[in-house]
């Protein structure tokens, strides 16, 4: 990974190491006939961050979905943190307690309160004490700024409060690396930036991310490398100010020219 | 933008108009009669033809049950009213009642059976306490262990090593929920918490706190063995169990066997493992497909012809088995139901989490689909309680066994409609209290999660 020497004022520093979080080789999955990854070679390394953008149906999403195995690949390698995915449970369970997960849709569970969806995993997983996972659950409710909303339902939240609930539950299991699936997406205009801010921070903390996201202030901004995706294929990926200002593809110019045309 | 702003200086003023009564005759109890009931003249026909039909049933009926009612007799004979007429004879109901109700057990030890029964309301009565804690231990503890206690009150004889200790465990649990339960209303904390505090672990790590409860559990463990070592009932077999008695312990095993073997047979079918997937799916068509009347008498008939020689199985055993599959493989088909109606988004989200099946089922899944089940599962609830009247045509005395027994009586015989309508009376109360209570579920477990 070289390092960055160009900064903008409020660009983050990268933080990025040499060691490896995540490696993916020549991955290739279908759904049914159709072929949605082919031969995905991609390395992150901890402390990165890295934006995943693309047309819909690109395979985005599931890329990211592969690295905890909600989705199965069916061909190539995938390690995280130095296990290798495959179908041991106890792999699976170990990667997915380590990697964090906000989905487009939040997918809160509805019948716990905020606390009570921070605390489950940490609880269960993690075997914490009620009280430890209590505390620290308000510890990062506090920092996604909605303490007061402990006692509350998902229901009873707008859909940013909800959004950062998620993000709230995920950091709740101390997790190495955090994947965000279209993360601002389903949210009303006026909420998307408390999300984004929230993700900002969580940036600088030097979280390994993963964001699946077409807001590209959010990846000039925060992003180490930007990775553009077509037919299930990665077509480029740069450092944000390379991949914006000159983008190699024909593909990726016209993708930009036409999300940023309004 | 400079054209808007002069624009709204030159608008008018907006000033709503006053609300002004609704039309006459369109609100309160007159508006309700026009619109519900005479709105037109075809409708008007129809409500007076149906008041006119409404009204010559209830004085037939009034004059069934009251005028022509008598109440002391002591046979069928006696209830003439006129020397050709019969009146209606509640007073071979009454003389029957007690038969209706527990059978044909023992008059001496029927007091076994109403103190089985008390204890199970007592056991469940914390449930519904707002104040208690650890309702689902409660719950739990009571559909799996009072059975044993309830087995033993009810059948009596000599206990086997086995029913020596899960009788015990049951005294013992029954003891724990009701203390737990006084603690719980009185000082506003549960059983475990006291005996953490008085044994002096409360300053000690969390993880230590269970031990002190697990000494007391096996102290009371061992004081209900105690407790129970010179109780001996007498032994009543299980042909002597009948009436209303039989047909809640035949629903009664069923209900409370159906919903976790339900939610077993669901996540099969919906298993990945495709063993399990089609012997789940050969049962639940198998069972769904046949009547329960059929699978009776299998059970009591054929079965017994594959066993070895001199091998027996107890009728009512084997049609409590019988029920028990056949509600199962019902209640599978709600439960898979329930299932599919929670978005798939919920399970990735436990499974991102790191949770396990069963954890993500058993936190996440289950109790949202639970409760968009309730209807269906207490419709099957009642449809059991009902269908167990079958077992009479096997031969086991349940309510309607009893009731049908009267007319065979020599003293009563031909009394059908009073004992039948008498059924029907308890029936109804025990459905229509299913029901109520589903609806004040579905309400209470809606309520605050605001989706």
């Amino acid at each position: 990974m070289n390092t960055k020497t160009e900064t903008e004022s409020n660009q983050l520093q990268s933080v990025a190491s040499d060691e490896v979080a995540i490696s993916m080789s020549k991955v290739n999955k279908w759904f049914g006939s159709f072929h949605v990854l082919k031969d995905i070679d991609l390395s992150v390394y901890k402390g990165e961050r890295i934006v995943i953008c693309g047309p819909s149906g690109s395979g985005k999403s599931t890329l990211i979905r592969c690295i905890n195995r909600l989705e199965e690949h069916q061909d190539g390698d995938i390690s995280v943190n130095g296990v290798t995915l495959d179908s041991n449970l106890k792999n699976i369970h170990a990667i997915r307690s380590d990697v964090g997960m906000v989905f487009q849709s939040f997918n809160l569970f509805p019948h716990l309160t905020v606390v009570e969806n921070c605390t489950l995993a940490p609880v269960w997983v993690r075997n914490m004490t009620k009280t430890e996972a209590q505390e620290i659950a308000m510890e990062y409710l506090t920092r996604v700024k909605i303490p007061e909303q402990a006692e509350k339902y998902p229901g009873q939240l707008s859909g940013g409060q909800q959004q950062r609930v998620a993000i709230a539950r995920s950091l709740c299991m101390n997790p190495q690396i955090m994947l965000f699936d279209e993360p601002t997406s389903a949210l009303d205009p006026e909420m998307i930036s408390e999300v984004l801010d929230v993700m900002i921070e969580l940036a600088e903390t030097g979280m390994t991310m993963l964001v699946v996201s077409h807001e590209m202030g959010f990846a000039r901004r925060v992003a180490d490398r930007v990775i553009f995706m077509d037919y299930g294929e990665i077509v480029e990926q740069n450092t944000p100010e390379e991949f914006f200002a000159n983008p190699k593809s024909d593909r990726t110019k016209l993708f930009l020219s036409q999300i940023l045309s309004h | 933008m400079t054209e808007i702003t002069e624009q709204n200086e030159v608008s008018e003023k907006f000033v709503p108009k006053p609300s002004l009564p609704p039309p006459p005759n369109t609100t309160g109890a007159i508006g309700w009669l026009r619109y519900n009931l005479f709105d037109g003249f075809l409708s008007s026909c129809l409500t007076v033809l149906s008041l006119i039909a409404i009204g010559f049933i209830c004085v037939n009926f009034y004059e069934w049950a009251f005028t022509k009612a008598v109440l002391e007799a002591a046979n069928r004979q006696e209830c003439r009213i006129t020397p050709t007429e019969f009146g209606t004879c509640w007073a071979g109901v009454k003389f029957w009642f007690t038969r209706f109700i527990y059978g044909r057990y023992t008059d001496t030890e029927i007091w076994r059976v109403n103190s089985a029964a008390i204890i199970l309301i007592l056991w469940m009565i914390p449930v519904w306490l707002p104040r208690v804690t650890a309702k689902l231990n409660i719950a739990l503890s009571g559909v799996l262990i009072f059975p044993f206690l309830a087995g033993y009150m009810f059948l009596g004889g000599d206990r086997n090593w086995f029913m020596e200790i899960m009788v015990s465990v049951a005294v013992g649990c029954f003891i724990t929920v009701i203390i737990h339960s006084l603690l719980c209303l009185f000082t506003g904390a549960g059983i475990s918490k006291w005996i953490i505090q008085l044994t002096g672990f409360a300053n000690r790590s969390e993880r230590l706190h269970k031990f002190p409860v697990i000494v007391f559990a096996v102290i009371i463990f061992l004081l209900s063995l105690f407790l129970i070592n010179d109780v001996a009932f007498k032994e009543m077999p299980n042909n002597l169990w009948g009436g209303l008695f039989l047909t809640l312990v035949i629903s009664g095993i069923g209900i409370a066997s159906a919903l976790p073997a339900g939610i077993l047979l669901a996540l099969g079918r919906r298993s990945k493992m495709t063993v399990i997937r089609v012997l789940c799916v050969a049962f639940i068509e198998l069972f769904r497909s046949v009547p329960l009347i059929t699978i009776l008498f299998m059970a009591t008939t054929m079965f017994p012809l594959f066993l070895p020689e001199g091998f027996h199985i107890n009728k009512l055993a084997s049609a409590i088995v019988a029920v028990c599959l056949f509600a199962a493989a019902y209640m599978a088909e709600v439960v898979r139901g329930g299932l599919q109606a929670i978005p798939k988004g919920q399970y990735e989200a436990a499974e991102a989490v790191g949770l396990t099946y069963w954890q993500s089922m058993g936190f996440i899944v289950m109790p949202q689909a639970l409760k968009y089940m309730i209807p269906n599962i207490v419709s099957n609830f009642m449809g059991l309680f009902k269908d167990t009247t079958l077992v009479s045509i096997i031969g086991l005395y349940d309510l309607l066994g009893m009731i049908n027994a009267v007319s065979q009586d020599p003293s009563w015989i031909g009394l059908h409609h009073e004992p039948l309508f008498t059924a029907a009376v308890i029936f109804f109360i025990g459905c229509f209290a299913m029901s109520k209570y589903s609806q004040y579920l579905e309400r209470n477990l809606g309520a605050g999660h605001g989706r």
